[in-house]
């Protein structure tokens, strides 16, 4: 599903990975740990595709990911993200958020989405308008739309308090459950609970 | 402009021989009789201008002309000049209150005020030729002729040439696209006017420029969401020509409005006119729209060609 050889990557002539190798099954809910630093969030990137790594290969979906000829049309379809602060489109409601992430095809799921979310109330309100809980929701939705088969989220509640951290960490393990693989880029500790494989990384490493 | 009142009063302007001033020219007057009986020619008149201290204004336009000109002065009050008589531009009748003023050390009555459309005109004093002859020692200092026809002007001119030797004939057009001191001011404002619009068009650049740059991180999550780097410039491109389509509008407005209220600004005197020819409008409106379009594009196609992740840190540092 994901494969990841030899990983190693650079940031102004340092070494921040150091040629990582693993690989994820469909349907795993990998905890990807580590403390401030260590690595895990430019892992996540090079992972998802939003970043290049400086050396080795990745596959996702069993395809290596230079060869894929429209990188961002494959991001669409199979890839769904969830960052820290949901970077929702302020200028935009939560329908056109929604609207602009769903393929042509797709876009009937955005009803079916929000109403299990709890959020088909805020479809025609924008971002700033709605609490930071109901913006994961928003964004978990956003990543959702397009039944992507991997969902990547960077300290998904690193600005949400426990509760909602919790409503959060259980529509990811959801997820997971109906076959979605889900990785979990976070410091936070509470995500154990729900994955069933912890990635941990020191100093960009994988211990 | 000075331009104007030789432009819009005729066909025909004879003025000295080698002489690139009208304010220095000097033609005999008696030309005006062997001019006017020529089949070709409609109607003309002689006119000497000077310039001269005039009440308690420091220099003053002087206008001497012949009484056929008359007409061409619309008189809001009183009547045309008699000898020693003169009557105001509107410009300056408001700072002279006298009812007889002094020029060069003679006195004059005013006879009435009047209004011509024209700023170097209203801001003067017109009197009869005569009288001007007196005060600047001097004959005409050129003559107007209009031609009955527009088609056979050049042969009047060569009709006109071998009546004195002393002279030099061209059309009033020619004679403006010629005269010196009317390259200089059109040069000068060219000048100006092309530096101020560079720069306006570097503005609009650097602006396009700094919105494209502070919304990276928008672009970031767009392409996050698999959105093409294609989608978010032909995007860019549809606002870029909506935002400066928009903002031309507003200043081509704007610079109408102002064009039509400077010639009624007392502190201009009406001196100062202007117009926006549609050639014009358009070069600014096509040069405003590439250079907005530049300035949108270019740092949206660097920005495509950069990571997502680090357009999103970027947009948020």
């Amino acid at each position: 599903m994901i494969k990841l050889e030899n990983i190693s990557h650079n940031y102004d002539g340092e070494k921040v990975l150091h040629a990582i190798s693993f690989e994820i099954q469909k349907g795993d809910f990998v905890f990807l740990s580590g403390e401030s630093g260590s690595g895990k969030s430019t892992l996540l990137s090079i992972m998802s595709t939003l970043m290049k790594a400086s050396e080795g290969s990745l596959s996702l979906l069993h395809q290596d990911i230079n060869e894929i000829k429209n990188i961002d049309s494959f991001r669409q379809s199979k890839i769904g993200f969830v960052f820290q602060f949901h970077y929702l489109i302020e200028y935009l409601t939560i329908f056109e958020n929604l609207q602009l992430a769903a393929l042509d095809e797709k876009k009937s799921n955005i009803q079916t989405l929000v109403d299990e979310l709890g959020i088909s109330e805020l479809l025609h309100r924008y971002p700033n308008e709605i609490s930071g809980g109901q913006r994961q929701r928003v964004a978990l939705a956003r990543a959702l739309v397009n039944d992507a088969e991997i969902i990547f989220a960077d300290e998904p509640t690193g600005s949400l308090d426990s509760k909602n951290s919790r409503i959060v960490y259980e529509l990811l393990h959801e997820v997971a459950k109906r076959g979605t693989t889900v990785v979990v880029a976070s410091h936070d500790m509470q995500v154990k609970e729900y994955a069933n494989r912890v990635i941990r990384l020191v100093d960009g490493k994988v211990s | 402009m000075y331009s104007n009142m030789i432009q819009t009063n005729g066909d025909i302007i004879i003025t000295q021989e080698g002489i690139a001033d009208t304010f220095f020219s000097n033609i005999d007057i008696s030309l005006l009789e062997k001019i006017n009986e020529l089949d070709e020619v409609k109607s003309s008149y002689a006119m000497i201008v000077g310039a001269s201290p005039v009440a308690n204004l420091p220099i003053v336009g002087i206008y001497g002309t012949t009484k056929s000109h008359f007409p061409h002065y619309k008189l809001q009050k009183g009547i045309y000049p008699k000898k020693g008589e003169v009557i105001l531009g509107s410009n300056i009748e408001t700072q002279i209150t006298e009812k007889t003023i002094k020029i060069a050390n003679k006195e004059f009555k005013v006879s009435g005020v009047f209004k011509s459309g024209i700023g170097f005109e209203e801001g003067g004093v017109v009197m009869n030729i005569e009288d001007a002859s007196a005060l600047f020692n001097k004959s005409a200092s050129f003559i107007i002729v209009v031609a009955k026809s527009h088609e056979n002007i050049a042969a009047l001119i060569e009709k006109i040439s071998v009546m004195d030797e002393d002279i030099e004939v061209k059309t009033t057009e020619s004679f403006v696209q010629e005269y010196n001191q009317f390259k200089i001011i059109e040069n000068s404002s060219l000048v100006i006017s092309s530096l101020a619009f560079v720069m306006g068009l570097m503005g609009v650049t650097s602006i396009m420029s700094m919105i494209v740059s502070s919304r990276k991180k928008e672009f970031g999550i767009m392409r996050a969401l698999g959105k093409s780097s294609l989608f978010i410039m032909k995007n860019l491109f549809v606002e870029t020509i909506i935002v400066s389509s928009s903002a031309y509008l507003f200043a081509f407005i704007l610079s109408t409005i102002i064009l039509e209220l400077v010639p009624s600004i007392d502190l201009l005197q009406g001196y100062v006119s202007g117009s926006i020819s549609p050639n014009i409008a358009l070069y600014v409106f096509i040069s405003t729209l590439l250079m907005a379009l530049f300035g949108a594009l270019v740092p949206s196609f660097i920005a495509s060609k950069t990571d997502p992740i680090l357009l999103i840190n970027q947009g948020c540092s």
